[in-house]
Order: C-alpha cells, then structure tokens, then sequence
C-alpha cells in the first residue's frame, strides 16, 4: 500500500524536476550575458536577495525564539495564537497588509507601496515565523531535555548551555527551512505584486511580467532568468548540505532521545 | 505586558478585514476553489501519509535518494517550477484544463505534507509505529496511523489548502486564464479598486481554510471515537 | 561543612513528590539516596542540583544559600541514567567543554582516569554503554565540582559492567575527596558504593546510617553477609566445589523458581541460601567466597 503512494509521489516529484529540463530547452538562445548587463534585472537581483534575506533570517529567528519559548519556557499559549497566520494563504496576506498600511502605518509613516520594500518583507515574515516555529517546534519536541539540564549542571553559561545542548540539534532544521523559504520568497508573485513598487521589482515579478507582456515575445529571457536562479539556490543547498554532512552525521547517529 | 504585545502583532493584520463590510455574492470562481481544494487536500493527505511511512520503515540503499528527489523541489523556486512546468504540460496539451491545474496544484502541495507528517511521524517515534507494523495495511491506517496522526493530518489539510488558495500566476499560467479561482479574481477586483469586492474574496480565502480545518477536526474526532469503540 | 538540605517539600500537580526532607551530606563522604521509583530521589537530585526549585526548604552548602544560585554557578554537577554525550562533539571534546580552561591535556588526564586513554577523537556513537557512561563520568569531573550528584547512573548495565564501574566510580570519588551523592533504587548498590545511606519513603527521610548500621536494624534492607569482617551482597557469593574460603557444610537442597538452591550453615552457626551444584553432597563442607 504504502508503496503505491511512495510511487505515486515520485511521480509526482519528478514533474518539477524534468520541467527544468524544459525550462532549460526554452531557454536556450537567451543573451544570458546580455541579462546579465541590463541595468533592470541587476537591480531586481539585488533588491531580491535584500528582501529574501532579510524576511528569511527574521523569520528563522523569530521562529526559533517562538519555538523555544513553547518548549524552555513553557509558553504554551503561543501554540494557539501563532496558528492563526498558517489560516491565511500569501495573497490573502499581502491584501490585509496593503489594507493596513494603505493610509500610512502608523501614524502616516509607512505606505503600503513603501520603496524599500518594507512592507513585503513584514507580510512575509508575519506569514513565514508560524511555519519555521513548526519545523523547530517538532525538533525541541523529541528534543531529550536532559541535554540542557546536563549543560547546565556542566557548569556552562547559558550562551554555551544553547550553543552546545539545542544549537547543534537545530542546524538541520533551520537549513531545511532557510532554503525552503529562499526558493519561495525569491521568486514569487503574488506578494510583491500587490506591496512592490514599479523600480526595481522583484525578480518573480520582473519575470512574470516579462513573461506575459507583449505576447510571450520574451519569454526565453524570463525562462533563462528562472533557470539560473534555479541552479544558483541548488548550488547553495548542495553546499550547505555537504558542509554540515560530518555534522548531521553525527548527531543522526549519537543523539539519544 | 509582553504577551500583549506579541497577540497585538499576530492579530493587527486581520483588522483590514473589518474595514467596510463586505459584499456577497456566489459564482464559479467559488464552486471551482472548494473543488480543488478539496481534491487536493484528500490526495494530500493519502499520499503523503503512506510516503512518510515507507520513508520510515523501509530499509534500502535507495532511501537517501529518494529522500532527496521527494523533498527536492521544495528548493525550486516558485516562479521557476511553474514556468517549468507550464512549458511541459503545454506539450501535453494540459494547459487551460483543469485536470492540468490540479496536477500542478499536486506538485506545489506535496513536498511540503510529506514533509510534515515525516517530521510528525519521527516526533512520535518509530517503536510506536513499529507496533502496528504487524497489520495488514487498511487496519493500520485505520486503527493506528490515523488516530496517532490526526492533529498531522489537520495540519496538512490547513496547509495543502493554504498553498492551493495562494496560487495567483499558477493558476493563471496553467489555467491559461480560463479557470477563475478566488484567488484569481482577487488580483482582477483589486486592479479594479473595488475595496468591498475585494474584500469579499479576502475573507473567503481566511474561511475556507478555517471552515475546512474545524470540519476536520469535527470529523476526525469522531472518526477516532468510532475506531475506539470498535476496539 | 557540606551539603544541607532542611524541610524540602515539593507538589507537583496534584502529587505530593516530597513531604518535608532533611539530609545532610558531609563533605567529602559518599552518600547514598535509596528509594523506589516514584520515591521523589530524581526530584530531590533536580534541586540540588538546581534544575527545579523547592516549594518550601532550604539548600544550603557551608551555611550559604543555593536557592536562587542558577545551576551553572552550583559547582555541582551530575551523572544520569544515559551518558547523555552531545553527538556533534568527538569523546575529548565533550570533556574538554566541562574544563574550566578548556584544556586538552586536562581532558585527556581525566579520559585516561576513567580508563578510555586514547580515545579523545572518537566519535560518541562508537562508545558502548559502559564507556559512554565513564566518558560522561570524566567529563562530570572536568568541571571541578564541589559536589557530584548520581543518577542512577548504573541501571543500563549489564550486572558485571556495573560492579566494575561501581568499583571504578568509588575509587575516583574517594581518592579525590570528593562529595557524592548517590541516587538509587537499587539498595545492594548503595551498601557497595557508600559510606552512609539514606531510605527515602513516600517523600520523606526514613532512616540514615553507615551500610553496617542499616543491615542490623532493618529488616528488609537486601541480603547482605558479612564475610571476614567485610559486608557482600549475596549476590556476589557463591559456595565453590574447591578452592580456599570460609567452609560452610550443605545441610539440604531445594529448588525454588526452577533454580537449583542450598541451605548452608556457616562456623557460626548462620545459616544461608544460596545456589548450589549437584555435584554437592548433604554434609560435606565447601569454601565460601567473593565471586
């Protein structure tokens, strides 16, 4: 039974994955040095990896801290209340922040369409800290808790009692997090549509928008783009990954729960 | 004082949807959204619960590999998988059909509810789930996976429906603009400035997930107290 | 001059765990906290070592509080039950973290102590049970506490394991002078390893005493003997078919449980059971000794 599923969600996998063999196709005969000059898409590029970085990290942060609250504090009632983000789909989101601060937030000194794009990145990491506070939630849960409770007794200081006894057990599910987040916030739509501005766009945006004007007349540009911003994000996982592989090894194998 | 502060910020965004009282009205766009919804979420959940469990269970050299090609496109980007796969169904002559846009809608989902029930799964741990290995397969989701598993499969559930609904260029893309979703028509009433349409449309995609999740949560409740009777 | 504990209480929801426990543990003793599971000896231990704080009592070490002194400043630390090794440090690391100057070479002197020399680059998970617990043991030294606290730290081994480590553990503590504590349910354990015992009943102090004290005033205080002035458990004895030891004469033998017993009287006058061969016959005489 539980083969046939496994079957069916390789199949279902291997549909993005061979589409980038398609996207490659498509993309061949596209200036890619040429992209590379142009003045719109290098400026997307950069306010794209401020964006992303900036929403991920907060996120990962706030996340964590959330997290840790819930599991070292005793926290509970953040498990009810940080619910309420995951109930409201990314669009959905983007509306009620462009609502909120349509007028100016607050006081008149935040405008919906603010050029530094502040307002995306609130939206994202509001809609992004309940979902990094689920994955690091399941870790602190199978957490063994006398791993702190021996740090401490080891007479270390509390920044080395988490550096040692709960860092090391995050890594894992913070990487798989950072970068699930990256591919997302970095090529996405629906968000920076609605709160961007005009100059410099994000690259989802700038893509899209490539894409779809003057009748797909472009549209190997826009593919290229989205390829090599592929490859780039599967370059940094691969990295990261093979990196911390000694890491995660070792706690795979000598953690007991 | 700091708690208050914390549920100022979790709740502040939602006071938009009180800011002029919304209009209401029912057409396609709405039967089409709970459609796939709904077909989605119960794909979701059937598929990503047996995959976590192979993953689990199942001692084999290949396991590390598939590991790596269920959980890889999490790190496709957005934009790209879609463009992707726009281009291949397009040979397929799948684009603006709707089997098309719940094949793609399968594709955006999946990665991340096997995610969440194996990380689910190895939170409560695999003797737990080694007692059950005994049973024939029907008896084990019945009796054993799906009570263990009910507050995951919710989850899932909120979160399948979350992504389908969050869907805008997606949609349009693969839809070819032919399949109207809530989401879909949001972006066409907002570009026409019409705020209580608009509205209408917001607080439709925050109910269908809410609606969704308490009705499976009904339903799995006494779904687990008919498995406990039974036993 | 030592560790003070003065009418300790503690409720968990609904629970009384302890209900009023004094105990004072003398510096540089070897004192044994014994207890059924469910006794309040795990939480009594969290106290001390500052990882829970009492409802009411007083901890003191010296006469000076330790209540609102966070754990990490306690200079006590402790062994549990796993060796609890973080995974992502090798075996030298581990105890290198605990030292307070972060010295290798003091690493390895404590490694070489608890007899892993040579293994500070090894991963943890190449440990077995009985090393992971004497690397976790070294690295509770490292931090140079006042006092150690143990919990339970023998119950996952298997029985020649643990009398080897229990041996190993008595001789490091008393050759440092250092204040011990021990936690345990296992009573056999207590008389080996300690210089006085405490029984925890129901979350209160039932009686204290040297290991000789408590076997002549309680009654069900384990099976122990004394042998050559010395107290065993009698686990640890056995009638031989030769050899030299106090002879002891079989006067019958009897099964019980499906094994194999007899009922021997000692010079004087004692009579003892213990397993016995079949090769052993009604009214001869065998050595007794230390297995």
């Amino acid at each position: 039974m539980s083969r046939v599923n496994v079957l069916l969600s390789m199949a279902v996998s291997l549909l993005p994955l061979t589409a980038l063999v398609f996207l490659f196709r498509e993309s061949v005969g596209a200036d890619v040095w040429g992209l590379m000059q142009e003045e719109t898409w290098r400026a997307s590029l950069g306010v794209t990896l401020y964006v992303t970085l900036v929403s991920t990290l907060c996120s990962l942060v706030l996340g964590t801290l959330a997290a840790r609250a819930v599991y070292v504090n005793g926290q509970n009632w953040l498990l009810r209340w940080l619910k309420w983000p995951l109930f409201v789909p990314h669009i959905a989101s983007a509306y009620l922040f462009y609502l909120l601060f349509a007028d100016g937030f607050p006081f008149g000194l935040i405008e919906a369409n603010e050029r530094h794009h502040l307002v995306v990145i609130v939206t994202y990491i509001w809609k992004e800290v309940p979902f990094v506070f689920l994955m690091v939630l399941g870790t602190y849960a199978q957490l063994n808790t006398g791993y702190r409770d021996m740090a401490k007794t080891l007479q270390l200081n509390p920044w080395r009692q988490f550096s040692v006894a709960e860092w090391p057990f995050l890594v894992k599910p913070l990487l798989d997090s950072f970068w699930i987040l990256v591919a997302f916030i970095s090529f996405a739509y629906e968000v920076p549509a609605l709160l961007g501005v005009t100059f410099p766009k994000l690259l989802g945006v700038l893509a899209y928008d490539r894409l779809t004007t003057g009748l797909f007349l472009n549209e190997s540009e826009a593919y290229a783009v989205a390829l090599i911003w592929t490859l780039f994000l599967f370059g940094g996982v691969l990295l990261t990954y093979v990196l911390t592989a000694k890491h995660r090894r070792r706690i795979e194998k000598g953690v007991r729960r | 004082m700091r708690r208050l502060v914390i549920l100022v910020l979790i709740l502040l965004p939602f006071s938009g949807l009180f800011t002029s009282v919304p209009t209401f009205f029912f057409d396609d766009a709405i039967i089409n959204t709970v459609i796939q919804v709904l077909v989605i979420v119960s794909l979701n959940v059937w598929l990503s619960i047996g995959t976590a469990w192979w993953l689990l269970f199942t001692e084999t050299k290949w396991r590390t590999f598939i590991e790596w090609f269920l959980f890889l496109p999490l790190f496709i980007p957005a934009l790209a998988g879609t463009f992707g796969m726009y281009i291949a169904l397009a040979r397929f002559g799948l684009v603006g059909t709707t089997i098309g846009v719940l094949i793609v809608l399968l594709v955006v989902t999946l990665p991340y509810s096997i995610r969440l029930a194996y990380n689910a799964m190895s939170v409560i741990g695999r003797p737990m789930f080694e007692q059950a290995l005994f049973m024939p397969p029907l008896r084990r989701y019945r009796d054993v996976l799906f009570p263990l598993l009910s507050g995951t499969i919710q989850t899932i559930a909120l979160m399948s429906t979350v992504i389908v609904l969050g869907q805008f260029v997606l949609i349009q893309l693969i839809g070819a603009g032919l399949i109207s979703t809530v989401t879909t028509r949001l972006y066409q009433v907002y570009a026409g400035n019409d705020v209580a349409l608009a509205l209408q449309h917001t607080w439709l995609l925050i109910l269908i997930p809410a609606v969704l999740y308490i009705a499976i949560g009904w339903g799995i409740r006494l779904g687990v107290k008919i498995v406990k009777g039974r036993l | 001059m030592g560790l003070q504990l003065t009418n300790i209480q503690k409720r968990f929801t609904k629970r009384d765990v302890l209900t009023g426990v004094d105990l004072f543990v003398k510096q540089g003793e070897i004192h044994a906290l014994v207890g059924t599971s469910g006794s309040g000896k795990s939480t009594l231990l969290r106290i001390i070592a500052g990882l829970e704080s009492p409802d009411t009592g007083t901890v003191t070490w010296d006469e000076r509080s330790l209540l609102g002194v966070p754990a990490h400043e306690r200079k006590i630390t402790m062994l549990s039950q796993t060796p609890l090794l973080f995974p992502h440090l090798t075996v030298g690391e581990n105890v290198v973290l605990a030292t307070p100057d972060r010295s290798r070479e003091q690493a390895e002197k404590w490694l070489t102590r608890v007899r892993l020399a040579g293994r500070y680059d090894d991963e943890v998970h190449t440990l077995s049970g009985g090393e992971g617990q004497r690397a976790s043991f070294a690295r509770a030294l490292a931090a140079d506490p006042r006092l150690i606290l143990l919990d339970e730290p023998f119950t996952n081994l298997d029985p020649d394991l643990k009398y080897e480590l229990q041996q190993l553990t008595r001789d490091i503590v008393s050759e440092l002078d250092l204040t011990t504590l021990l936690v345990t349910h296992d009573r056999e354990e207590a008389m080996l390893v300690a210089d006085r015992v405490t029984l925890l009943e129901n979350g209160t102090i039932h009686t204290t005493g040297t290991p000789r004290e408590l076997s002549e005033t309680e009654p069900t205080f384990g099976d122990f003997i004394r042998l050559e002035g010395e107290l065993y458990p009698l686990t640890r004895i056995g009638v031989f078919s030769e050899g030299a030891g106090e002879r002891v004469e079989l006067v019958r033998h009897l099964v019980k449980f499906g094994v194999r017993l007899g009922e021997y009287r000692r010079p004087n006058g004692e009579y003892v059971i213990l397993p016995s061969d079949v090769s052993q016959q009604i009214g001869q005489s065998y050595p007794l000794r230390k297995k």
